[in-house]
């Protein structure tokens, strides 16, 4: 095992060509072009507008301040935009999942009547969809726009993820399920005693999957929210983004326009940011599994 | 669906009788609240596309304001901004497949290329990470460090002394800004897919090269390459259904005033005439159902021909 090992490694280091130098080079700059622009937009956010202004190429301030932070969390819509978006997760991965997963599980096998034509059903909406003119007239005479819940139910089943659902539970041997029903189990303890368990790393997959999303969300709630006092904070970045290259263009200075607008822009990037960098390790191990699965069926 | 599905299943699956559907009454408990998700939200907007046929009354709702035949499908195809829409998107989408499609597979080439584990995985993590952002934050970043005073213009002062370009701003500027930011966002992640059809292919056939002399660039292209041609074939097929519809996200959080006359796309101009302005729901309904349809049309098109080339495509 271990003369293997060490076979390999000086394998490797008689076979290190040119090649392999050219191909990690042009590798390590691809990664630059994508890290670097990360780099700049966390110092930027830890900078003062002097120190910004000054350097060519920002990427770690001297003198590191929070004051971006401290102006960018005066604004209220940062909170609005947390508590929004904690609001549209809370309540919308626990619906997503659930709908999922019963209709992944109910339309593993197609042996009842009229499941073919229902799973058909459910198919073709990813041929066909009504787009958000209807969806925007149906919330409206639902009389769900301005409520949290148009969002929340506009977005339900993602056909995708339901399809990688189901063929991992397509793999699951069926005869676990026939010895539990020939014990006398329902097609609900069957679900939750064997089905699930078994089912664990596909559930953690599309959790985070739909979670992802829901932090993401921002069209839906800027087409059926508009309220004041009810904005995602992905939308709460874009205005202040926009607001701020609006302000920047026109020259305009007022009173209640902060000076350093990149420094907020950029606090405001991370804040929106952070959540997504801190699950990205999991995110990897699980969405590999998810795409892998996903790849198998597409 | 799947292969194992004997006769005998089958002819269950048909059998319409009340003691058949008894049987079976936890199934439809079970798919019960799925089914009633799409019914509501994904089949109702659809019949709600009716609406293009139709005069909208807001008192009357989507379904009961009354039928008025092709009259806003003239209107709609009189709109020289709507046709202009339709040029738009497939002029970026014709871009994207010509450009952004083949960088994955380039990536995907040479990562397979690096033989050392650890820096090769931290690479990947690396060109995965953006693809898990929403295009509201990678515009705000590409917003920032593209602006008048980010990243590259003082880097370029710094350099070379060049005055700022305003990157975002200049129409001809637009284009490359999407195709760059897009391979910027998703390249990492799309190779993903390349780098599994890469993994299965077959080592005999490396093994038999290396013996008989060939240089390892000589195996990427005679080996690699044609190895994962079937992915590539079937994943471009796929694209060309999207030729109609996608990105905008992106288009819509990297546009402004200033480029909107290249950056108005199909959903845009939807978006635009739905939401801004003066609003008509039954003009907006004929544009939504022409959109669908030729989508529809796209992608059961594209399905059908990935399967003659033995992917297994959307449907199953």
């Amino acid at each position: 095992m271990n003369a293997k090992v060490k076979k390999a490694e000086t394998g490797f280091r008689e076979r290190f060509e040119m090649l392999d130098g050219v191909i990690l080079a042009f590798l390590l700059v691809l990664a630059a072009i994508i890290v670097i622009p990360f780099v700049n937009v966390i110092a930027t956010s830890f900078a003062s507008q002097k120190e910004a202004s000054e350097s060519a190429l920002l990427l770690v301030p001297r003198q590191p301040t929070i004051d971006n932070y401290y102006r960018l969390f005066q604004d209220p819509r940062i909170l609005i935009g947390y508590k929004t978006t904690a609001l549209i997760l809370l309540l919308g991965v626990p619906i997503n999942l659930i709908l999922t997963t019963s209709l992944a599980y109910g339309l593993t096998r197609i042996n009842f009547p009229g499941a073919k034509f229902l799973f058909f059903a459910v198919l073709l909406t990813m041929l066909f969809n009504g787009g958000i003119v209807p969806m925007y007239l149906l919330m409206m005479q639902l009389g769900l726009t301005k409520s949290i819940w148009s969002v929340i139910l506009a977005y339900g089943v993602n056909t995708f993820y339901f399809i990688v659902m189901r063929t991992y539970m397509t793999t699951l041997p069926e005869s676990l399920i026939e010895s539990a029903k020939i014990d006398g189990a329902s097609e609900l303890q069957v679900l939750f005693r064997i089905i699930l368990p078994l089912s664990k790393p596909i559930i953690a997959t599309i959790l985070l999957f739909y979670a992802v999303d829901r932090w993401n969300e921002w069209f839906n709630a800027m087409v059926f929210l508009r309220r004041n006092d009810l904005i995602p904070l992905q939308l709460v970045l874009r205005t202040i983004v926009m607001d701020s290259t609006i302000v920047n263009s026109l020259s305009i200075s007022g009173p209640r326009v902060p000076r350093f607008t990149e420094g907020i822009q950029t606090a405001a990037i991370i804040v929106t940011m952070l959540p997504i960098m801190l699950v990205f390790p999991f995110l990897q191990k699980y969405f590999l599994k998810g795409i892998m699965i996903g790849a198998i069926k597409a | 669906m799947t292969v194992s599905q004997t006769g005998q299943r089958k002819r269950s699956a048909k059998d319409f009788t009340w003691k058949n559907i008894l049987k079976h009454r936890e199934k439809y408990i079970l798919v019960l609240p799925g089914l009633a998700w799409y019914a509501v939200f994904a089949y109702i907007p659809i019949f709600g596309l009716s609406l293009a046929f139709k005069k909208y009354m807001a008192r009357m709702g989507l379904f009961g304001s009354p039928w008025i035949g092709l009259a806003n499908f003239e209107n709609v195809f009189a709109d020289p901004a709507f046709l202009q829409s339709i040029f738009t998107t497939l002029r970026i989408n014709a871009g994207r497949l010509l450009f952004v499609f083949p960088f994955p597979i380039f990536l995907a080439l040479i990562l397979n290329e690096v033989r050392l584990g650890r820096p090769k995985k931290i690479l990947q993590s690396i060109f995965t990470f953006p693809h898990f952002l929403s295009w509201v934050i990678v515009a705000s970043i590409m917003v920032n460090i593209l602006g008048q005073r980010g990243m590259v213009n003082s880097l370029m002062g710094g350099l070379f002394g060049a005055k700022p370009v305003s990157f975002l701003g200049i129409p001809s500027y637009f284009l490359p800004l999407i195709y760059l930011t897009d391979i910027w966002k998703s390249a990492g992640w799309s190779a993903i897919i390349y780098m599994a059809a890469i993994s299965g292919i077959d080592t005999e056939q490396y093994e038999a090269a290396e013996i008989d002399g060939s240089t390892r660039l000589q195996r990427m292209w005679y080996i690699t390459l044609p190895g994962i041609k079937p992915t590539i074939v079937v994943l471009f097929i796929l694209a060309m259904g999207y030729l109609m519809s996608g990105g905008f996200d992106q288009v819509f959080n990297l546009s402004n005033p200033a480029t909107i006359r290249v950056a108005e796309t199909l959903d845009m101009y939807i978006y635009r005439i739905t939401f801004r302005g003066s609003v008509d729901f039954s003009f907006s309904a004929a544009v939504a159902l022409f959109r669908s349809v030729i989508n529809m049309v796209l992608l059961f098109t594209a399905d059908r021909i990935t399967k003659r080339f033995g992917g297994s495509g959307l449907l199953a």
